[in-house]
């Protein structure tokens, strides 16, 4: 198997080059393909699946024994680079306009709306890549645009924190047996019994401020293998989040911690985010 | 060419922070935003508009009968309302600075609960279901449904023009004809050696957070309540000066009635706490060294910053 990859990256690595020189004095237009990355939720083993806000039915358990059921999960992701073992490299068009067709390079993942588990990469240079990398979360140039469509639009689902300005990078919300959070209700808004919502939100990390928190994360991830972006082949990516890998590592305790709504309390998740990440496998 | 609605920065401004490349001022633009900002079809039940609380004769501060703001239900506010001037040169902004992008400023107004208690969504559907709005957004932004970054933009048009910058001082340092007279003149030394450390260059802040030594106690914490930081308890933004004269009451819980009390605060009412900034404590006494008649001289400087051009600019005056 090695043998014959190693033939084929000799041949690609020969056909680049002959490619060149027939180019030399001119500006060779880039051949561009396509790549899919899939965004695969799971709660430890078990593929994600959401109950209805307040169901006491808990499908899941954290490491320490709390048993729980999830309502909401969502994040966002931005700024997606490929490269590949051979300098082929690709970097996702940003665009955070109010023109809602125009917004490029931010995704919105939302379990339960399997539109969203799929990102679709056009325009990536055709060759061999073997790693990604990609922002969990609207880091500075996104915010710092200002009022932004589609996605990013807090009247059209965008989760945005008004007082502190920014956008929720993760959030998690159901309902865990140990949640003490009472019924409330407010002008018709009902927050259930025993329910919770951690979101993980904090961007700024602006000059003469060392107090900010920070907690947009960047994930690096190797394929373990090498795909190849051509004219007619497009492979796929298939990423998994283990979301029980946030709740573990952070160590949270649904007793305690129930309502996060501001970034310091967030900290120990995001930190969790990079490693909650794997390729589970590649297509080519 | 129709320059009424074009943004011009004055020559002793320093560079502007607003991002006009994403939306450039236009008259449908601006006037939309105008629009909006006197329309308290903004808040929860049709009774709070922006300018209920930012008056253009008070340089877009509250009223003196109004420490705080009152929101939808009369209910009462946390803090004093700013004033709004030269907002397309700042980097952030409330009290707290929790807002770093002017696009976002009103959507804190319209969803705070005690302000407009209306939600953004809420606020996007009146609008597309107005007898005259839509056309007014098509017009501005060539959008045949309303969304709220156009909302947002709208506004943002509106604010970054209110430029304060014709004030008798700037007529003065610009060299346009104007001089200040010898008690201003002094009051001018004076601030710049007392004042001038926090209220620097021409739009009288560094922009920086700081406690004030206004209280011992901090129920309002201020900027720590964006960056959950002990040290920033009690530190709010250090405010611009511009029309100072006109948008009393003073500092964010309005404590402070006069001018004359709030210079009387830094020269002998400085109150200690651990996040005091040092300026105000050297080691032997809290506060600013100043004799009643040099605050007095400093007020008298002080009432140059009144902008009487922009307080009766027509172009920010409700003309439906």
């Amino acid at each position: 198997m090695k043998r014959y990859s190693y033939f084929i990256i000799s041949l690609l690595v020969i056909i680049l080059f002959s490619a060149c020189e027939e180019d030399e004095g001119g500006t060779a237009p880039t051949v561009s393909g396509a790549l899919s990355i899939e965004f695969d939720n799971y709660v430890g083993t078990q593929p994600m699946q959401l109950d209805p806000e307040g169901s006491t039915d808990y499908r899941y358990t954290t490491g320490a024994g709390q048993e729980f059921n999830l309502s909401t999960f969502r994040y966002y992701i931005s700024n997606i680079k490929l490269e590949g073992p051979d300098g082929a490299s690709f970097e996702d068009e940003m665009n955070a306009s109010a023109n809602a067709d125009e917004v490029q390079g931010y995704y919105l993942v939302q379990e339960g709306d399997p539109d969203s588990y799929f990102i679709d990469l056009d325009e990536v240079p055709v060759g061999q890549y073997n790693k990604m990398t990609f922002t969990l979360g609207i880091a500075e140039e996104g915010v710092q645009e200002g009022a932004a469509g589609g996605i990013l639009d807090p009247a059209e689902g965008a989760w945005f924190w008004t007082w502190n300005s920014g956008y929720i990078s993760l959030g998690m919300e159901g309902t865990a047996a140990d949640s003490p959070q009472e019924r409330v209700e407010r002008d018709g808004l009902v927050t259930e019994a025993n329910t919770f919502q951690l979101h993980v939100g904090g961007w700024k990390e602006l000059e003469g401020n060392d107090n900010m928190v920070n907690n947009i994360r960047t994930i690096t991830l190797d394929f373990g293998d090498v795909v190849t972006v051509g004219q007619d082949v497009k492979p796929k990516v298939h990423l998994v989040f283990d979301m029980l890998k946030i709740l573990d590592g952070a160590a949270i305790d649904f007793s305690q911690t129930f309502q996060v709504h501001a970034p310091r309390a967030a900290v120990p998740m995001a930190d969790e985010i990079p490693g909650a990440f794997t390729v589970d496998h590649v297509h080519q | 060419m129709d320059i009424t609605y074009r943004f011009e920065k004055p020559a002793n401004f320093p560079e502007p922070t607003y991002t006009f490349e994403n939306n450039p001022v236009t008259p449908e633009g601006f006037r939309l935003g105008r629009r909006l900002f006197f329309d308290p079809l903004l808040s929860r039940d049709g009774s709070v508009s922006c300018s209920n609380c930012h008056q253009q004769g008070l340089a877009f501060a509250d009223g003196p009968q109004h420490p705080f703001s009152v929101g939808v239900d009369n209910q009462l506010g946390i803090r004093n309302a700013p004033p709004l001037a030269n907002l397309a040169f700042k980097r952030e902004f409330f009290w707290d600075g929790g807002v770093t992008h002017l696009d976002f400023v009103p959507t804190n107004a319209i969803e705070n609960e005690l302000e407009m208690d209306e939600s953004l969504a809420n606020v996007v559907d009146k609008l597309n279901q107005h007898p005259e709005y839509p056309a007014l957004f098509k017009q501005a932004f060539g959008v045949d449904t309303i969304t709220s970054p156009y909302m947002l933009h709208a506004f943002s048009q509106f604010m970054v023009m209110m430029i304060s910058a014709n004030s008798k001082y700037d007529k003065y340092v610009r060299n346009e004809g104007e001089t200040l007279t010898d008690e201003e003149l002094k009051g001018m030394r004076l601030f710049e050696e007392k004042c001038g450390a926090c209220h620097s260059g021409e739009l009288f802040s560094d922009f920086s957070f700081r406690n004030n030594g206004i209280s011992t106690t901090f129920s309002d914490e201020g900027r720590a309540r964006i960056t959950e930081h002990p040290s920033d308890i009690g530190k709010f933004r250090v405010p611009s000066l511009r029309n100072i004269a006109r948008t009393a009451p003073y500092m964010h819980n309005a404590r402070l009635k006069t001018l004359e009390e709030v210079l009387a605060h830094y020269a002998s009412g400085v109150q200690e706490s651990s996040t005091l900034d040092p300026l105000l404590n050297d080691g032997a006494q809290l506060g600013i060294l100043m004799t009643d008649e040099e605050q007095a001289q400093i007020i008298t400087f002080l009432e140059t910053l009144t902008d009487y051009e922009f307080i009766a600019d027509e172009r920010f005056q409700n003309t439906q």
